[in-house]
């Protein structure tokens, strides 16, 4: 809106005094900021509370300041001051962004401003702390005490026998009261030991060493030689090397994402207990701690000895000697671990008097074999699960027998798919021997496992009892199937563990589910805010440290037993019949599926304008319906949970629930502007269905919808067999042409021989005919020589002859006649030898070379033969 | 005469806080009554009245429907008597259309449909007939004139004798020209005669229209040529109640255009002026913060969050606000956000009731203690700071 002007004005009031006159508390309500600095100085705690006078929370305040004063006020000076009064020196000196503001000093030491819940016991608990904020440790069992606390505390050793003071014991109380600085962000607890035998507990040797104390990881002891021994520097390493096993919560109201933030670190176990910090002892406090130490002892127990760990537990019964050896035996020969799909059954007792029986591990196995590379295989899927458990029922009975003490697997295929086989592990076991842990993982759940009915109860062939039954077999919840020890570590669904008041934060509780009827305000929930599902423990159980372990467990096995809660409006009251009936989740099964009416239900919120607008056409819409056969309804769903299946994303929703029919529930569209006469018509046409015919056009387009779902998970199946098969075809494919391959190749070898053949045919043929040639050579060559022999006798005869001549020649020089003759015969022999008929009249060296030069000829001959 | 209705399951402590409320109401109440009637409005400390936004005894129909919500009906009835007869529209009054649309008509139709609720007997053919309709659709009909513009989109003053005096500035507000729809389709639907929803409708698309690219719309316009002449965007003095009405308009009509409209100014909003859950001024065209300050009017948003079930954003901002109101003990009409503290010459409370509105629709839809804790802080600090002996002053 456009704004105006205004003229008159008047001086505020005077104040007036905030604290009674009677009060402990000296109230400065004219804000001398001055005179409480003087009062300052009687006394060694002071307590400043500065206050607006029109503060709703100053004034709330007030009562709380007065109770702790009262109790305090021999101790602690406590000086309240208005910082409001405009004339006031408080309000022009200081600057606050809220009230009350609470400052306190310890001597010279301050302001520590006071940042907890304005309750009268916790503002007590810190003036206490702040009056002494070192305990002296004394004794060894003292400090025992003081470490096993579930806050981190920091111990500092200082001899006092030397000086009056030690050297670092002012900075270490200064510590301590800087660590109050910073209190709200978690409690350190600071401690002193003078005693050299008990510093040696926790091996301080040294006077003035500093040490922190922590449950999970080591402890450490103030690097001096790294970080100045300075107070600031001591508190910041307690406070940034801490460990909170649990943290306190306490959202201060205004605007705060404290809870957001915890949560959204993961799933937080939330315990409401109602908490007095005054109070000496808190036995139920150390229980929880008890339990917070177990579940994060991770490092220790696991990494040394994971097989001592059950032994070392005294709650769990005697095991005999071949536990870790079975142990050890499992997690060695059946990497189940690594397959996804796995769901533990334990069958039925094989007699009922038997403490025995068989647990069974099944495991579904994908392609371990050939491995189709196209399928893409979903990390775990219900139905296969189901089809798995399908499968084993069948195969039931044999795995009825006593089978051992250790496991035996034994693998079975899937219905229809060879790639896949089913896997089950199993052993008896007796019945109160459940506790069995590998040291990776939980392999044997609890063994209540919530399996879906299939109604099957085919047991006529066998006098036992069916897996499905579970009455026949209702194993004792108690039983701690898992150890709690290290659990954090193990699981991965590790909680966050943190504490809130009841006192204080009871809401919070309610808003959880929490019953408001319950005086003792003791609730824990689970919160998991990425699932969106928080788990309640039972409020008829007491919150002990068992039935703490319990609810832990059951979070974190892996089929956790644990059920969503539903928050239920318990404001909601049914004094008489409404015209429209409000439902609640605990009502809602009640007035919508099991009234024999239509109901029309309406989901809104109470913040939901569009909704507030519909309410009389809703109120008219039940006048004009018979209420005997029509029920109008709705439901605030900001208050109520449902099951998810019942909630909707979008406010007004509505569904109407035709009688008889209720699973076919209908939604009014979302297009259809919402007046009577259109609800009218969607009520008709949906209601009137039922008794003419069972199923028409849109019923059946739902049930196909609904069918959707099964169908497209077969259809994924038969896709995923289908690329199985064509894989499968496409290696036949490949085979067979490899094959084919062969086979050309073997007629190409055959041909190749066939070839090889012909070549050494001819070969052969050739080397006979070379053999024949040669040996015709040969012969002719041996004709040769027999006829060179015959020349070279012939020649011989002649030089015989010659020699005779010449004799004749040499005796009868003379004759002329008789030489003539002489070389006529002479000439008759040379026509005699084919070769030569240069052979003339020559002589006898002449003759000689002749022969020497036909023998070359010969050997040249019988070497080219064999080259050939 | 005054019945309180039974409120069974309620603590003690809620119970007494209830009396004490009831009774910052009639010492209010009474003393308009007694000092300033038939004025507009109270000077709760010179003790006496003046008129202020036209003369209509203005408290008395502005607190009708308080009177019911305190269950008392007898006087109720009476001042329903007593502004028949005294009440007249008929008067050379430069009004404020705007303020006389939410404070005269609106106040008028809310006691004319409550009546009935209230035990007042009614007339044949209630609600389409009544003396208070008759009175709320003559007072409307006295600001049509100012709707006749090129726009469509009215003048910040009409004289109810005479309509729009000549010379009067086009310059009107953002608020002034959008917060319409409510009263007038509630007129229109009641009376039959179109007219007024119309020209609630096409003021309002009018501003649609002119919005600028980035999606905002600035704090004044000139109504003929429709030129931005504040340029500043946010959700605070000049342009609040547009938005409001686009929503609540929305809801009471079941239409999904107005909301449509609402939900992309809100998203631009969300985009360009939210900072850390505060809502700053930037300017209309560039998105520029042009003034980091919260201003009082502002903190009506959570609630209108809450409406639309964007609960967490209006809680969050509904705590930003919470801690000025802590720091004050009151909201200050500017309030610098990086400096943390009043922007100079905008201290002042005058008792604005958006806060503690926002806190109701929260509370109902969340019933987080800590907005009872507001309730609580608003009753102690209004009565202790501002409460003088004729009524409650602005401070």
């Amino acid at each position: 809106s456009c704004s105006r002007a205004k003229d008159v004005t008047m001086p505020a009031k005077l104040p007036v005094s905030f604290f009674s006159t009677s009060s402990p508390v000296v109230d400065l309500f004219r804000g001398q900021l001055d005179y409480a600095e003087q009062l300052r100085q009687d006394s060694e705690i002071v307590l400043y509370f500065f206050y607006a006078p029109w503060c709703g929370h100053s004034i709330a305040a007030r009562e709380e300041i007065e109770r702790v004063a009262s109790r305090l006020s021999d101790q602690v000076l406590f000086v309240a001051v208005n910082c409001w009064w405009n004339q006031g020196k408080c309000r022009k000196q200081k600057h606050f962004f809220y009230f009350p503001v609470i400052h306190l000093y310890h001597r010279s030491f301050g302001p520590i401003e006071y940042k907890g819940p304005m309750s009268a016991v916790y503002i007590e608990k810190f003036v206490r702390r702040v009056m002494t904020p070192l305990l002296y440790i004394s004794s060894r069992s003292k400090l025992l005490d003081f470490l096993s606390n579930y806050e981190p505390g920091v111990v500092g050793f200082f001899e006092f026998n030397a000086s009056p003071q030690p050297p670092g014991y002012l900075t270490f109380f200064t510590s301590a009261l800087h660590s109050l600085k910073k209190d709200y962000l978690g409690t350190i607890r600071f401690g002193v030991v003078t005693d050299k035998r008990v510093a040696e507990e926790i091996s301080l040797v040294h006077s003035g060493s500093v040490y922190l104390h922590r449950h999970a990881n080591t402890s450490l002891i103030y690097p001096k030689d790294i970080m100045n021994f300075t107070a600031e520097n001591i508190c910041k390493w307690a406070l940034e090397n801490r460990e909170m096993l649990i943290r306190w919560l306490r959202p201060h109201g205004g605007k705060s994402l404290l809870l957001n933030n915890e949560l959204k670190k993961g799933p937080a176990l939330l315990i409401f207990i109602p908490y007095n910090p005054l109070e000496e002892i808190h036995p139920l406090l150390d229980e929880i701690t008890k339990v917070a130490l177990e579940y994060h002892k991770c490092n220790k127990s696991q990494a040394a000895e994971p097989a001592l760990q059950h032994i070392g537990d005294p709650d769990s019964p005697a095991f005999d000697s071949s536990v870790p050896d079975a142990q050890v035996k499992f997690s060695e020969t059946f990497p189940i671990a690594k397959y996804p799909c796995c769901n533990t059954v334990v069958l039925p007792q094989w007699h009922s008097i038997s403490r025995t029986h068989n647990v069974c591990e099944l495991c579904v196995n994908q392609t371990l074999g050939v491995k189709p590379n196209k399928v893409h295989v979903p990390h775990c899927n219900f139905l296969e699960i189901e089809a798995a458990l399908d499968s084993f029922y069948l195969q039931e009975h044999t795995f009825f027998q006593v089978i051992s003490n250790t496991i035996e697997c034994s693998n079975f295929l899937s219905f229809y798919s060879p790639f896949s086989y089913y896997t089950a592990c199993c052993r008896t076991v007796n019945r109160h021997f459940l506790s069995f842990i590998s040291s990776e993982k939980t392999i044997f759940q609890t063994p209540k496992v919530a399996f879906s009915s299939h109604g099957k109860k085919d047991n006529t062939q066998f006098s036992i009892p069916h897996i499905e039954d579970r009455n026949c077999f209702i194993p004792d919840l108690n039983i701690s199937s898992t150890n709690i020890t290290g659990l954090s570590c193990r699981t991965n669904k590790t909680l966050n563990l943190y504490l809130l008041d009841s006192n204080l934060f009871w809401i919070y509780a309610e808003r959880l589910g929490a019953s408001r009827s319950t005086h003792l305000k003791e609730f824990a929930a689970i919160v998991d805010l990425k699932e969106e599902v928080h788990y309640v423990l039972d409020q008829n159980q007491s919150l002990v440290g068992p039935t703490l372990e319990n609810f832990i467990k059951n979070f974190s096995v892996l089929y956790s037993p644990l059920k969503r809660h539903l928050v239920d409006d318990p404001s909601v009251h049914f004094p008489e019949e409404r015209v429209v009936a409000e439902v609640t989740t605990n009502t809602f099964h009640e007035t919508v599926f099991l009234s024999a009416k239509n109901v029309l239900l309406l989901y809104y919120a109470q913040w939901c304008g569009f909704c507030a607008s519909l309410n009389h056409i809703f109120i008219q819409l039940a006048r004009l319906l018979p209420p005997d056969s029509f029920t109008v309804a709705r439901i605030d769903v900001t208050r109520n949970d449902l099951p998810w299946e019942f909630m909707t994303d979008r406010l007004p929703t509505i569904l109407f629930f035709p009688h008889q029919r209720k699973e076919q529930s209908v939604k009014f569209p979302e297009d259809f502007s919402v007046n009577l006469p259109n609800l009218l018509k969607f009520i008709l046409h949906h209601s009137s269905l039922s008794s003419s015919e069972p199923c028409t056009k849109e019923c059946l387009h739902k049930e196909s919808v609904l069918q959707q779902g099964h169908i497209s998970h077969l259809e994924r199946e038969i896709q995923k067999l289908r690329s199985e098969i064509s894989a499968l075809h496409q290696a036949h494919d490949q085979l067979e042409a490899q094959l084919s391959e062969a086979r050309r190749e073997e007629q190409r070898l055959q041909q190749q021989k066939h070839t090889l053949e012909k070549q050494h045919k001819t070969l052969q043929l050739h080397s006979d005919q070379l053999q024949a040639t040669y040996d015709q050579k040969n012969q002719e060559l041996l004709e040769m020589a027999e006829k060179l022999q015959e020349l070279a006798d012939a020649s011989e005869n002649l030089l015989k002859e010659n020699a005779l001549l010449r004799i004749l020649v040499a005796s009868r020089g003379g004759k002329l006649q008789s030489k003539d003759e002489i070389k006529e015969h002479l000439q008759s022999e040379q026509t005699l030898s084919e070769d030569d008929i240069s052979l003339s009249t020559a002589t006898a060296p002449l003759e000689e070379k002749r022969i020497d030069n036909i023998d070359t000829i010969e050997t040249e001959h019988s070497s080219g033969n064999r080259t050939e | 005469a005054v019945r309180a209705p039974a409120w069974p399951g309620l603590s003690a402590p809620c119970l007494c806080r209830r009396e004490r409320v009831r009774a910052m109401f009639y010492h209010a109440y009474e003393h308009y009554l007694e000092s300033a009637f038939p004025y507009d409005e109270l000077r709760p400390l010179t003790c006496d009245g003046q008129d202020t936004w036209g003369s209509f005894s203005l408290t008395l129909i502005d607190a009708l429907d308080t009177l019911l919500i305190l269950g008392n009906v007898s006087e109720f009835q009476r001042v329903v008597n007593v502004l028949q007869e005294g009440v007249d529209f008929d008067i050379d009054v430069n009004a404020s259309v705007f303020e006389t649309n939410i404070r005269v008509v609106g106040g008028l139709l809310s006691a004319h449909l409550l009546s009935r609720k209230a035990g007042l007997e009614v007339e044949a053919g209630w609600p389409c007939s009544g003396p208070l309709l008759r009175m709320a659709e003559e007072a409307a009909r006295k600001l049509l004139p100012a709707f006749q513009t090129p726009t469509g989109m009215p003048y910040g003053t009409v004289n109810l004798l005479h309509g729009v005096n000549p010379g009067e500035t086009p310059v009107t507000c953002t608020a002034g020209i959008g917060t319409f729809i409510v009263e007038f389709a509630t007129l229109s639907h009641l009376t039959g005669d179109p007219v007024f929803e119309d020209v609630a409708r096409k003021a309002l698309k009018a501003l649609w229209k002119n919005r600028s690219d980035i999606g905002l719309v600035g704090n004044h316009i000139d109504v003929i040529t429709a030129k931005w002449v504040a340029q500043d965007a946010g959700i605070g003095a000049g342009v609040d109640s547009y938005f409001e009405y686009l929503v609540k308009g929305a809801i009471l009509l079941q239409d999904k255009e107005l909301m449509s409209m609402f939900l992309e100014y809100n998203k631009a909003i969300k985009n360009y002026t939210k900072f850390d859950d505060w809502y700053l001024w930037v300017q209309m065209y560039k998105g520029t913060v042009s003034m980091p300050v919260f201003q009082s009017l502002e903190a009506y948003w959570p609630g209108l969050q809450s409406l639309i079930g964007d609960v967490d954003n209006a809680m969050r901002t509904f705590l930003n606000y919470y801690t000025v109101w802590k720091q004050f003990g009151g909201l200050p009409e500017f309030y610098n956000i990086p400096q943390g503290y009043t922007v100079d010459k905008r201290e002042g409370y005058p008792l604005r009731p958006e806060l503690i509105e926002s806190a109701m629709y929260l509370y109902r839809a969340t019933r987080d203690p800590t907005l009872l804790e507001l309730g609580r802080d608003a009753v102690e600090s209004i009565e202790k700071i501002s409460k003088v002996d004729c009524g409650f002053a602005t401070v």
